[in-house]
């Protein structure tokens, strides 16, 4: 066992001018960051971040890799991923069968990534990025068709400038470009 | 004495927005809550004479969400998420335990990479919660510069935690057997860089909020809770370390890789909001050493999978390249419809606000047969009905502030 209990004093204060220094300390401090505020915000629609591929967006499917297993609907904990049946025709035999493939509904979905993870084929894939917006909920709940193509980042597409957050040592979180160079 | 109709708000104090009739003569119930900004999900119904408080209610349940009922109807792992749901800000603490109790069940120890990735994520949340808790109790106390410093300060503990997890907040990290993901490439440099920045911020801390004459003012002797008091009441977490009593889950039974680190548990006497102040302050410093320790074990030993044998080894050669690739535990299909040993299990584990208990009981089924929790804020809000009274109004939201009570966790 390394860890231990310690016990700490707190330092009183007594005398007439005990909070003199308290109180220019923290005026100081005050006054060092209006001077040289320490700002990140995001200017949002013309800026977005760039997520690292890990990120765990939204849910898309390589429908040619899905063997029709249901694992991803069985692990589901918000049962937003569902089974629905469909007719195909075997590419192989030519035959016409009824397979089970999966849809997920977003208005249900928590990102938690249990269904990526347990993909047997890694038939599912996340995209590292989740800010796309719907204008009713039934689109929310998608089809197979919508399922197997990633989403369309909507401000990528209207020229946003991607932006990353790292951590700095002075600074803590700065905002810089994507692509390496310093941001604003 | 007037009836107060719903709707209508009669005030009998005259004042627009409040809330307040009289009971007796020179004593006046006012609602404080659910939805007034200095409550939370929660109702305080106190009652005044003049200013000072004679007698406080903490009227709990507005967020209750049948956890417990909810989890018997779900399968073991999913019941994760949902209980992440207590305290999203402090996701990993929250369930440690409870994949804890389930391995117990299983009769199954992670392996010890799994432990160091876990108490990791561990330290990283209560560094979030605990800045969470700080901007929260100043800017109850009107200092919104504490409120935007903290806030913007456990951004840098969030990146860290989605890049290790992928997930800002719901990280559903922990998993019966490991834990779902390895470092990445630049995590070990990001989170020694968030370590150096959080020493040298601290100090500027404690310059503005707690060594701030006009905080100090509002702070020092109020809410005290003495040792005795703060052991018969039961409380957990800061609150009872800043009381005096030397408990920490960390402490009393040593969880993932929590024997092996080095870290301090500061420990204050006085039992007042400062006191609670300073044991979260000191305890971020802990943490910052903990995260330390743990990046350096994690990068001096091979990678390898975080996972026990038991479901790792049976796994297709699909689940290492994937690993090896992404560095991303993939699960066994098996997880989804695990079938747990008749048996019952406890774990307790230290979250931002004290301890948490899961009794889980399992009568072979995939689903559990009983889960119950016990949540440190659920265990602190008793603070207000025997802590509060004999104070004045105005020193009701530092108590609140200071014992850090987060009510979707206490109703759960």
């Amino acid at each position: 066992m390394t860890a231990r209990p310690v016990v700490k004093r707190l330092v009183k204060r007594k005398g007439l001018f005990a909070g003199f220094k308290g109180n220019v300390d923290a005026i100081t401090l005050g006054l060092k960051y209006l001077v040289d505020p320490k700002r990140f915000t995001l200017i949002y629609p013309n800026e977005y971040i760039k997520l690292d591929p890990g990120y765990r967006g939204f849910i898309v499917l390589h429908k040619e890799k899905c063997i029709n297993c249901s694992s991803c609907a069985r692990i589901c904990p918000a049962a937003a991923m569902r089974m629905i049946k469909r007719q195909e025709q075997d590419p192989k035999t030519g035959k016409v069968k009824m397979k089970l493939w999966p849809v997920i509904n977003y208005q249900r979905c928590i990102f938690c990534g249990y269904c990526v993870d347990v993909c047997p084929t890694e038939a599912l894939y996340t995209v590292p990025y989740h800010d796309i917006v719907y204008e009713n909920m039934a689109e929310m709940d998608w089809g197979l068709e919508t399922f197997t193509r990633p989403p369309e980042h909507p401000v990528e597409k209207e020229g946003g400038i991607p932006v990353k957050y790292i951590v700095d040592e002075e600074r803590g979180l700065v905002k810089v470009k994507a692509e390496g160079e310093e941001g604003d | 004495m007037s009836v107060w109709v719903y709707g209508e708000q009669k005030s009998d104090l005259k004042i627009e927005g409040a809330i307040a009739r009289r009971i007796a003569e020179d004593l006046y119930e006012v609602f404080i809550g659910p939805q007034h900004p200095g409550s939370g999900h929660m109702r305080i119904i106190i009652r005044v004479d003049g200013d000072i408080i004679v007698d406080a209610d903490p009227d709990m349940g507005y967020v209750h969400r049948t956890m417990e009922k909810l989890s018997e109807g779900r399968e073991w792992i999913k019941n994760i998420p949902l209980f992440e749901r207590m305290a999203i800000h402090d996701a990993c603490n929250v369930t440690v335990s409870y994949v804890i109790a389930l391995e117990r069940i299983l009769g199954i120890e992670p392996p010890p990479r799994a432990r160091y990735l876990r108490t990791l994520l561990c330290e990283i949340n209560r560094i979030a919660a605990h800045l969470y808790g700080f901007g929260i109790f100043g800017v109850f106390m009107g200092h919104s510069t504490m409120y935007m410093w903290s806030f913007a300060d456990r951004e840098v503990m969030v990146e860290l935690a989605e890049k290790l997890t992928g997930a800002r907040l719901t990280h559903s990290y922990p998993i019966p057997g490991g834990a779902r993901r390895d470092l990445p490439q630049d995590f070990p440099d990001q989170a020694r860089k968030a370590v150096r920045y959080f020493r040298r911020r601290l100090e500027e801390y404690r310059k503005i909020f707690l060594d701030n004459p006009v905080m100090r003012s509002r702070m020092e002797g109020v809410g005290v809770i003495p040792k005795k008091v703060a052991a018969e009441l039961g409380v957990v977490g800061p609150v009872a370390r800043a009381s005096g009593i030397k408990y920490d889950a960390r402490l009393a039974e040593p969880y993932d890789a929590y024997d092996e680190v080095e870290f301090e548990v500061p420990v204050f006497e006085e039992g007042d909001a400062l006191a609670r102040a300073w044991v979260k302050f000191e305890e971020i410093k802990q943490s910052l050493r903990i995260i330390e320790q743990a990046v350096d074990w994690l990068e001096k030993h091979q990678r390898e999978a975080p996972m026990h044998p038991k479901f790792w080894e049976r796994s297709p050669p699909l689940w290492k390249k994937v690993f090896e690739a992404e560095g991303r535990v993939k699960l066994l299909p098996l997880m989804a419809n695990l079938k747990l040993p008749p048996g019952k299990a406890m774990a307790r584990s230290e979250t931002a606000r004290g301890e948490i208990v899961y009794y889980v009981e399992s009568d072979g089924k995939t689903t559990p047969y009983r889960v119950r929790i016990v949540s440190p804020s659920a265990r602190n809000a008793i603070v207000f009905k025997y802590i509060v009274p004999g104070y004045r109004v105005m020193d009701l939201p530092t108590i609140y502030g200071s014992i850090d009570y987060f009510p979707p966790e206490a109703d759960r």
